[in-house]
């Protein structure tokens, strides 16, 4: 392959990305074409609200597949995100089968088959036709033991049902893990994934993250809503305005019909600052004055 | 152009020592896929290459941050990477957990590590056995940290789980069996909780002030570390430095000697309420869940703003499950929690306990537990 290859591959994926309303950096980009091709799943880890989970959503929409998302939570264990049995529906077939003549096994099997299978996200990831994209979000909330079976499964791709036997994946989901950092991973996961850390978007990549998003916004403000949120980020905040933060906070500016940020707007600003600012904590950071001093730098 | 490759294929095999070299969690078989992405990108296209490298090679987030540096140091011409590729031969000849720097500032401090090390040794040997001397209290130190350690163990936080007894029906679980006899419930299955285990995190303080007894509490560290799984140790003066690795090597020696490399500036002044806001700021998103106890170890004398120290407190009362305190002082007679820095403490503490000798230790251990649980 020469040189110039995989450059151009890459600029047409991040043209790809961006007309689906993402914008990637070139590293994000080659992280994904690198996870199609070693069929490695990628491990995402950042702050929250950097659009960790978006990468998956935008992965699936550039695909044309499905989007199978498990969220995990404290006290998730592997059998809640691999299936369960349809009970109601098994106990009426066994009401229904009372009279029936066959053998008890054959009952078995038949009130033990797919139909009365509820899939749940892993396996309906690897049952699909198509290459679906599994996205296990926030996995730094589910404990070790959970951890460590989804590396069992995402090494062989296989799930056993005892009353079924293995299923085996019919097609390899591309798989997308998000973490938050809440716990430390293993290390056997870490050198299982591609890795990429998101950080806070950079001026020019949040510019064109709004205008991408909300066009509607006038080019001049849009300038300024990105500098007024990147100066807010470099203060020491409890909790930070991630992406949807300067969106929402944007959409409630328009709504205020606020056509310029300046030290003028304070009022309206600051009406609005709760669409940017989550804590009370850091509320308390952000005086009348403060903010006007914000706005006036924009 | 074929020379060039081949070359470049040369340096790329050992990519991945280089960076396991310099501290990077690698495996062995890297290599096979650090050439087959190379394959895939082509190794002359120098910014693809480093991309692809960086989501394959990089496992956490401090990794990230090291690797383009590293990159340019193995990959930029010749005079640039010959040196620091001898030195980083050098040093794994040396010792293998040495980590090899990069840039200059990590030659200066590698340089003055043994050196350090040395004289630390003794500083440490004459600090913290002022009180505690012969080797029968040492041995019976070891003895009375591994019992505390393993009742710690004891302590389980309860969660559901399925079970064979229990006092909530599991009715899937029952359906499902019922079914062996024709869908009448004969055997009934239940739910239970299961019990998980807090993780701990040990704060010690190891300034001037505790220089008898931090010592005495890095053991304690050090034996529940090896008894529990899921232990996080910090030591801090004016500022904190996690320990746990050094700590919980599995190797005693090497123990020791990572926990002297840290030891700088040991015994010097504290400032409790600028440390705590450190680990709150640096670790606690990582270290601290609504699992867990945090254990501070300290006197409370505080030369910060005892405001600082509340503050800090209380944020991190809004995490953990549990803050304890174990005071070495609070064991005396005459003891009242006076000083400006406990004063500020106490509201947000869950439990204040003594802990200056065996016996006392001994004797808080069941009110620890219990205000663990």
């Amino acid at each position: 392959m020469s040189p110039g290859d995989r450059a151009r591959e890459l600029a047409a994926l991040q043209e790809d990305l961006k007309r689906a309303g993402y914008i990637a950096e070139p590293q994000l980009a080659a992280a994904l074409l690198l996870m199609q091709e070693l069929g490695r799943p990628l491990l995402l880890e950042g702050d929250a609200g950097v659009g960790k989970t978006e990468v998956a959503k935008v992965l699936a929409n550039l695909l044309a597949t499905r989007l199978i998302r498990l969220q995990c939570y404290e006290g998730l264990d592997a059998h809640a995100s691999m299936y369960e049995w349809n009970y109601q529906r098994q106990l009426l077939a066994i009401k229904l089968l009372e009279h029936d003549e066959r053998g008890i096994e054959q009952k078995e099997q038949d009130i033990f088959s797919e139909r009365y299978l509820l899939k749940r996200p892993l396996l309906e990831a690897i049952s699909g036709e198509r290459r679906a994209v599994l996205l296990i979000d926030e996995i730094d909330r589910a404990d070790e033991a959970f951890e460590a079976f989804l590396l069992e499964l995402l090494s062989d791709f296989q799930l056993s049902i005892p009353e079924l036997g293995t299923v085996r994946a019919i097609s390899r989901p591309l798989v997308v893990i998000t973490s938050n950092g809440t716990r430390e991973l293993s290390d056997a996961l870490r050198r299982r994934c591609l890795y990429q850390y998101i950080d806070y978007p950079d001026y020019d990549k949040e510019f064109a993250i709004v205008r991408a998003r909300a066009p509607e916004v006038a080019e001049a403000l849009a300038r300024q809503i990105v500098a007024f949120v990147q100066a807010v980020r470099l203060m020491d905040l409890k909790k930070k305005p991630g992406i949807a933060e300067t969106l929402d906070w944007t959409a409630a500016l328009l709504s205020l019909g606020v056509a310029a940020i300046d030290a003028a707007a304070a009022e309206r600003i600051l009406e609005t600052l709760s669409a940017l600012i989550k804590t009370r904590d850091d509320r308390a950071a952000f005086p009348r004055e403060v903010v006007a001093r914000l706005a006036a730098a924009c | 152009m074929v020379a060039l490759e081949r070359r470049a294929l040369e340096r790329l095999t050992g990519f991945p020592a280089f960076l396991r070299a310099n501290g990077f969690t690698i495996g062995g078989g890297e290599t096979i896929e650090v050439l087959r992405t190379a394959e895939r990108v082509g190794v002359l296209a120098a910014a693809p290459l480093r991309w692809s490298l960086k989501a394959l090679l990089c496992g956490r987030s401090e990794e990230w941050r090291r690797f383009d540096p590293l990159f340019d140091a193995w990959f930029l011409p010749a005079n640039r990477w010959q040196t620091v590729e001898r030195r980083a031969a050098e040093r794994g000849a040396a010792g293998e957990h040495a980590p090899a720097a990069a840039g200059a500032e990590g030659e200066e401090t590698d340089a003055t590590r043994s050196r350090a090390a040395a004289s630390e040794r003794e500083r440490l040997g004459a600090a913290d056995f002022r009180t505690l001397t012969g080797r029968e209290h040492l041995l019976e130190i070891e003895a009375l940290m591994r019992r505390f350690a393993r009742r710690l163990k004891a302590i389980r936080l309860r969660r559901a789980a399925r079970a064979r007894r229990g006092r909530r029906l599991d009715l899937p679980a029952t359906i499902r069996r019922s079914v062996a006899t024709g869908g009448t419930p004969v055997r009934l299955s239940w739910r239970a909780h299961r019990r998980v285990r807090p993780r701990l995190v040990l704060l010690i303080d190891v300034s001037r002030s505790m220089a008898a007894y931090s010592f005495f509490y890095l053991r304690l560290a050090r034996a529940l570390g090896a008894e529990l799984t899921d232990v996080r140790s910090f030591i801090f003066h004016t500022r904190l430095t996690p320990v746990s690795d050094a700590l919980h090597d599995r190797d005693p020696w090497r123990a020791q000697e990572r926990l002297q490399l840290l030891a700088e500036g040991w015994a010097g002044g504290t400032r409790i309420g600028a440390s705590l806001a450190e680990f709150n700021r640096e670790h606690a998103s990582r270290c601290v869940h609504a699992r867990t106890a945090v254990i501070i170890l300290s006197d409370g004398y505080d030369a910060g703003q005892p405001e600082a120290l509340a503050g800090a407190l209380a944020e991190l009362r809004r995490r953990a499950r549990r803050i304890v305190w174990i005071n070495p002082l609070a064991g005396r007679a005459d003891y009242a929690p006076l000083s400006a820095g406990m004063q500020a403490a106490l509201p947000h503490l869950d439990l204040l306990a003594p802990g200056g000798d065996l016996r006392s230790l001994e004797a808080t251990l069941p009110k620890v537990i219990e205000a663990l649980k």
